[in-house]
């Protein structure tokens, strides 16, 4: 995985068919799709544009990064937040979509990292699912630090207890871990597990305190952005992120971008598609 | 048909889709809408370009644009705004990594030119016509995301003659003049910038709209109003589509919501010598070349010789 040949697996777009769509937690879902093409050659960290509409109300097609392949299966957890989520909780086995993918450029771990720390934040787990799972098999020895508003909401716990050799929680309101914010616990981690990188994904305020965090300590970071997004393929601009070399876009550029690259400009919003 | 295979030849097939628009001869009458995509180079993974009438670039300025705040983008029913402020790395940028990709590709390719002023757009328009691979240039003159330009040019005739007179006097290739739908009469700039020297007129560019999140009380856009694209805007379009081709005699692309063969036709009916096909691109990456098939197939079963005979055959 994130090899240097990633420019060489091109994104394919993909028909898709529902096998499993399961409720997690309020508002929370996961969803399992056959899709042997982009199951072939995703990389973690990258995504997949789901066209979850066939009609023209609602036009555009939404991002979820891959949260894990199973054979060939792809796995994305989504909350249901506007139309379109909406719309993907109502999806049952059989159903058919079309997928975009695999899109973006993933978390780049290079071979010579031994101890990675993973933040993630409500349903920034996401695209650290499938990273947890490579790096596990690569021998790195894998931290998480996982945060949720409730217990119910932790909702890749299972998978990173399973292969992290630790996870520690935070939960707003004290019902798994500790009560408060995951910062606190990726804050110990980094200082007790001394990590040669640091994976983060979540809400952006917390990513870039985690951010801060990595380079207080000395550690490279890299930090997996969320942005409203159309095209999906570097076409339509929507989805920029302001660096330091200018304004990138998350679906070709990233979405995992260098958090030191990263301008946190005030830019991000919370999706509410 | 899979969309990356090359045109397929068939002898049986009796229609002439080529048209010819401003000078050009063009295989079909399929362009891309600008800024829906990019330089084409996005898109080549999922459709042969050479199969289209066209590449319509994204929007070209004098110097690099960072475009505007995010978030840029908000759907809305049967379409979306968008507030993206012309972000480009400026002409020569594009002219060096851009244009130099697309000139390989074996299909026209018309660039979409920005300015804030009158001199800026004529120094672009002067810069690409010294670009052999530079088959004909369009004048955006109907942006409603940046400040100073943009569609201040498009919603007044004396400025929209200005411009066209400005990039005339400096190129001798095809000059599109590309309409705001956001004026009184979009007819009497069509019949400004005709007087001035256009070669065709391309209509219609978004409509000015906004939206709100009843929950934060916020614009959706960080801009706070944007460009309305999609299905929603398409009896817009076509109706000012149809005035401007019953107001000159200029050839006129037509676009607004082109998502279907059938909504492509309806454009020619109107009067358009050419369509363009914008934010369905982002929902389908093949949407072109459905257009394309579908044209064709309209064709054999209406029977229609030549594609071109659609245009204006609108019965009143």
């Amino acid at each position: 995985m994130c090899s240097t040949d990633i420019h060489e697996r091109r994104p394919v777009l993909e028909h898709v068919e529902v096998m499993a769509n399961d409720r997690l937690a309020q508002g929370v879902g996961l969803l399992v799709m056959r899709a042997p093409r982009i199951a072939a050659s995703v990389e973690p960290g990258q995504f997949v544009h789901l066209r979850i509409s066939m009609g023209t109300d609602s036009i555009l097609r939404r991002p979820f990064s891959v949260h894990r392949v199973v054979g060939d299966t792809i796995e994305v957890l989504y909350q249901v937040l506007g139309r379109g989520t909406r719309d993907l909780a109502g999806k049952r086995r059989g159903d058919a979509m079309d997928a975009i993918g695999p899109l973006g450029h993933g978390w780049k771990v290079e071979p010579g990292v031994a101890h990675a720390l993973l933040v993630a934040g409500g349903l920034g787990a996401a695209p650290l699912g499938m990273l947890a799972e490579d790096l596990a098999g690569r021998g790195v020895a894998v931290s998480v630090a996982l945060g949720a508003p409730t217990a119910e909401r932790l909702v890749a716990r299972a998978l990173f207890e399973r292969v992290a050799r630790r996870v520690e929680l935070a939960t707003d309101d004290g019902s798994a871990g500790e009560a408060g914010f995951v910062t606190s616990v990726s804050a110990r981690l980094l200082e007790r597990d001394l990590p040669d990188i640091v994976c983060v994904c979540g809400p952006e305020i917390m990513a870039r305190r985690v951010a801060e965090q990595a380079a207080d300590a000395g550690v490279r970071c890299l930090v997996s952005l969320e942005r409203l997004m159309a095209c999906g393929v570097g076409a339509c601009l929507s989805c920029v992120v302001t660096t330091k070399s200018g304004r990138l876009r998350a679906c070709v550029d990233g979405p995992v971008f260098d958090a030191e690259e990263v301008v946190w400009d005030g830019s991000e919003v919370p999706p509410r598609h | 048909m899979d969309p990356k295979s090359p045109r397929a030849t068939d002898a049986s097939s009796q229609v002439d889709l080529t048209v010819d628009m401003a000078g050009l001869k063009l295989r079909n009458p399929v362009m891309t809408a600008s800024g829906t995509f990019a330089s084409g180079r996005e898109y080549a993974d999922f459709l042969d370009l050479s199969r289209l009438g066209a590449v319509v670039t994204k929007g070209v300025s004098l110097e690099p644009w960072a475009g505007n705040a995010s978030p840029r983008i908000a759907e809305t029913a049967s379409g979306m705004l968008n507030s993206i402020g012309l972000q480009n790395p400026g002409v020569e940028a594009f002219v060096a990594r851009d244009l130099a990709w697309l000139a390989g590709h074996d299909v026209p390719v018309i660039v979409n030119v920005s300015g804030h002023t009158v001199k800026e757009y004529a120094a672009v328009v002067e810069r690409l016509d010294a670009e052999p691979s530079v088959a004909g240039m369009e004048i955006n003159i109907s942006c409603p995301n940046v400040d100073a330009g943009g569609m201040a040019f498009g919603t007044d005739c004396t400025a929209a003659a200005e411009v066209t007179r400005a990039a005339r006097a400096v190129t001798g290739k095809p000059l599109i003049i590309k309409l705001s739908p956001n004026v009184t009469d979009i007819a009497d700039i069509a019949r400004a910038v005709e007087a001035a020297g256009a070669d065709a007129v391309s209509l219609i560019n978004t409509v000015l709209g906004m939206s709100i999140d009843a929950r934060s009380r916020r614009p959706r856009l960080a801009r706070t109003v944007g460009g309305l694209s999609g299905p929603a805007i398409k009896p817009v379009a076509l109706r000012m589509v149809w005035q401007v081709a019953s107001a000159i005699e200029l050839p006129v692309i037509g676009m607004g919501g082109v998502r279907t063969a059938e909504d492509a036709v309806e454009f020619m009916l109107a009067g358009a010598t050419a369509v363009a096909v914008g934010t369905a691109s982002f929902v389908d990456p093949t949407a072109t070349i459905r257009v394309i098939d579908g044209l064709e197939s309209f064709c054999q079963e209406t029977g229609v010789a030549h594609v071109s005979d659609l245009t204006g055959a609108l019965v009143l």
